[in-house]
């Protein structure tokens, strides 16, 4: 009896390690891969056996992405529409998120409803509207413009994120900072936003890597080499008659780092911010 | 120190109304306790004091000087919270100080504050640490001394005990006497506590549905509650309800019910015998009878010993009413008992609309 279940949970063991590792693989795999591609020599790509450990290594595609195209200009294009993105968003974002979790105020249950709609549609309906608004302003093709678009629709995602750390902080903590001689404004900054510095942290990260990682804005809203970002830049490398995996893989892994890096650095506070509240601190 | 005058002050929330027309003056220097159960408005009442919700109507003035438009930070007062609300992110020294940093006070000025503070509420020790690393009452510690520390005009207390064990409860509640006696400073306390509103009160107004059903002093509350809710809110075991009527005649007034004849002390003016009455008896009012001084005779029900006292139900006729004895109380269930009533002591209650009668 107790043996069979042992025997039982060993397997159940094993059976989710199994489906772990197998999604795990489907995950990161693509990823391992990329990089395995960028370090090849083309001809080593390209072949009637699959190599999968390169055989010889190069730094070439790295090198031919940052020198003959303009890659280094489409990351400094994507830093910069991140960072207005970003910027847009913590300024208005928190301010907004801050008054929902506070302020009885007339339609602001239709509001917060309104900015989850806004998320329930595809994209794509939106882009050909804002498209002729942005013409009509003279926005198209600039990086402004792209940030603009991006925030009208992170926004709404960072405003319901940090609505829900400014709710877990208690209200009777600015009332004290109010009583103690802060104005409303004041208790917010200092006292609500340090409570809810890990969840402005988390909600910021998600949102730049949405605005780093987005294509069909991109695509749609730049025309020229002045304000591409790296996903449309990338992309465009794909030729009608040659396709330069090396390259490719290289500019991909290339502007993966970024991510990679702002990820490592707020990790724990990302993660902290993230599981806020689950459990009782 | 200032006087706190708060007159017809009302309060709704759309078409419902949860204070109508409270009107309540304390002295300077007093400790003011507005008591009752969840729901009754004496929290709406304090937030209106501190500023942090608005009035509907009336006016609220703290030395003399109203202060219903005035911002929390221009009323001179301090708060301690229920839940304390100390600053996670700060230091002991740094919460307790954060009032005077935000009035601008120099850093050493405000030093010397925060250390009297501390050395007044033996928190010296603790002023490195985090608010998360101190215990309950440490905390009520800190939050009295984020109070005390501006030194203002008027303290606001929320329900500060209800967070702590029943034994610091009472450490901190003859802490909180204690502080008032020596800075002298007028405060409004919000409980549900009977037992602290009766230790600590010069005044206390006893609140239901957002009505005033007493304001008066302690004593005055207790022996002479105005109606039968406040008899009964205040107490504990609650006072003892009878209802019966009144009789005269040549022995003079007496209040009458199956099993109980209580002479009463009247006063001058008629009384209209056979009137239906409610009489309340305190349960330590009730000693047991001697001979010839029966005024309730009943059969005992339940005899619970608690070391200094004996609490005894007693069945008299269909009602069942609790008496206070002493310790050593021999009685048992099932067995016949006299206890006599101190006509002075007793309240009378009309039953319909359970206001206090004087006669």
């Amino acid at each position: 009896m107790i043996e069979s279940k042992r025997r039982r949970r060993v397997i159940a063991n094993i059976a989710t390690y199994f489906v772990l590792a197998t999604l795990s693989m489907f995950c990161i795999g693509p990823m391992i891969w990329m990089f395995l591609t960028s370090l090849k020599y083309e001809a080593d790509i390209v072949t009637q056996t699959m190599q999968y450990i390169p055989r010889r290594v190069t730094f070439d595609n790295y090198v031919a992405i940052w020198t003959q195209s303009g890659f280094p200009r489409l990351i400094a294009n994507s830093l910069v529409v991140t960072f207005l993105t970003v910027t847009i968003c913590v300024a208005t974002g928190t301010l907004a998120a801050y008054a929902f979790s506070r302020f009885a105020f007339r339609g602001r249950t239709q509001l917060m409803l309104g900015y989850l709609v806004v998320r329930m549609f595809p994209a794509v309906m939106m882009i050909i509207p804002l498209y002729v608004v942005m013409r009509g302003v003279g926005l198209v093709d600039s990086r402004f413009g792209l940030a603009l678009a991006y925030t009208s629709f992170l926004l709404p995602l960072f405003v319901w994120m940090l609505k829900g750390f400014f709710d877990s902080a208690p209200k009777e903590l600015e009332s004290a900072a109010r009583i103690d001689g802060s104005t409303r404004l004041g208790a917010m900054v200092r006292i609500v936003m340090p409570l809810a510095r890990n969840g402005l942290v988390a909600s910021s990260v998600f949102i730049a890597i949405a605005a780093w990682n987005e294509f069909l804005f991109a695509l749609m809203l730049t025309t020229g080499q002045g304000s591409r970002t790296w996903p449309v830049g990338l992309q465009l490398m794909v030729g009608e008659f040659q396709l330069p995996w090396g390259v490719l893989a290289a500019g991909g892994i290339l502007s993966i780092l970024p991510v990679i890096v702002l990820f490592a650095i707020v990790q724990r506070t990302m993660v902290q911010g993230l599981t806020a509240g689950a459990i009782k601190g | 120190m200032a006087t706190l005058s708060i007159k017809d002050v009302r309060k709704s929330y759309g078409s419902v109304q949860v204070l109508h027309g409270v009107d309540i003056e304390l002295e300077d220097g007093g400790f003011l306790v507005l008591l009752g159960p969840s729901g009754c408005g004496k929290s709406t009442l304090l937030n209106m004091i501190a500023g942090l919700d608005d009035t509907s109507g009336g006016d609220i003035l703290i030395g003399g000087r109203s202060v219903v438009d005035l911002a929390p930070k221009d009323r001179n007062i301090a708060m301690v919270f229920q839940s304390y609300a100390l600053y996670p992110t700060m230091s002991v020294e740094r919460n307790i100080g954060f009032g005077l940093e935000m009035r601008g006070v120099d850093a050493d000025r405000r030093k010397r504050a925060v250390d009297d503070a501390a050395r007044l509420l033996q928190i010296s020790h603790l002023l490195d640490r985090r608010p998360a690393n101190l215990s309950g009452g440490q905390r009520q510690r800190v939050a009295m001394g984020r109070a005390i520390v501006r030194d203002p005009e008027l303290f606001l207390f929320d329900e500060p005990l209800s967070n702590l064990d029943a034994k610091l409860r009472v450490e901190m509640r003859t802490e909180i006497k204690r502080l008032h006696e020596r800075l002298g400073t007028s405060i409004v306390y919000v409980t549900h506590d009977q037992i602290e509103a009766m230790t600590l009160a010069t005044k206390v107004a006893v609140m239901k549905g957002g009505h005033i059903q007493q304001f008066a002093d302690p004593r005055t509350i207790y022996e002479r509650p105005a109606n039968v809710f406040v008899a009964s809110f205040i107490g504990s075991p609650a006072m003892n309800f009878l209802p019966g009527r009144l009789v005269s005649d040549a022995n003079g007034v007496r209040f009458a019910a199956s099993g109980v004849s209580v002479a009463l002390q009247a006063g001058k003016q008629p009384v209209d015998s056979e009137r239906p009455v409610i009489l309340g008896i305190r349960p330590e009012e009730l000693k047991v009878a001697g001979r010839d001084e029966a005024s309730v005779t009943g059969v005992i029900d339940v005899v619970e010993p608690t070391g200094p006292e004996t609490m005894v139900t007693v069945q008299v006729g269909d009602q069942s009413i609790i008496a206070r004895l002493p310790p050593r109380f021999a009685g048992r269930r099932n067995e016949p008992i006299s206890l006599a009533v101190d006509p002075a002591s007793v309240n009378l209650f009309d039953p319909g609309s359970e206001q206090r009668i004087d006669i």
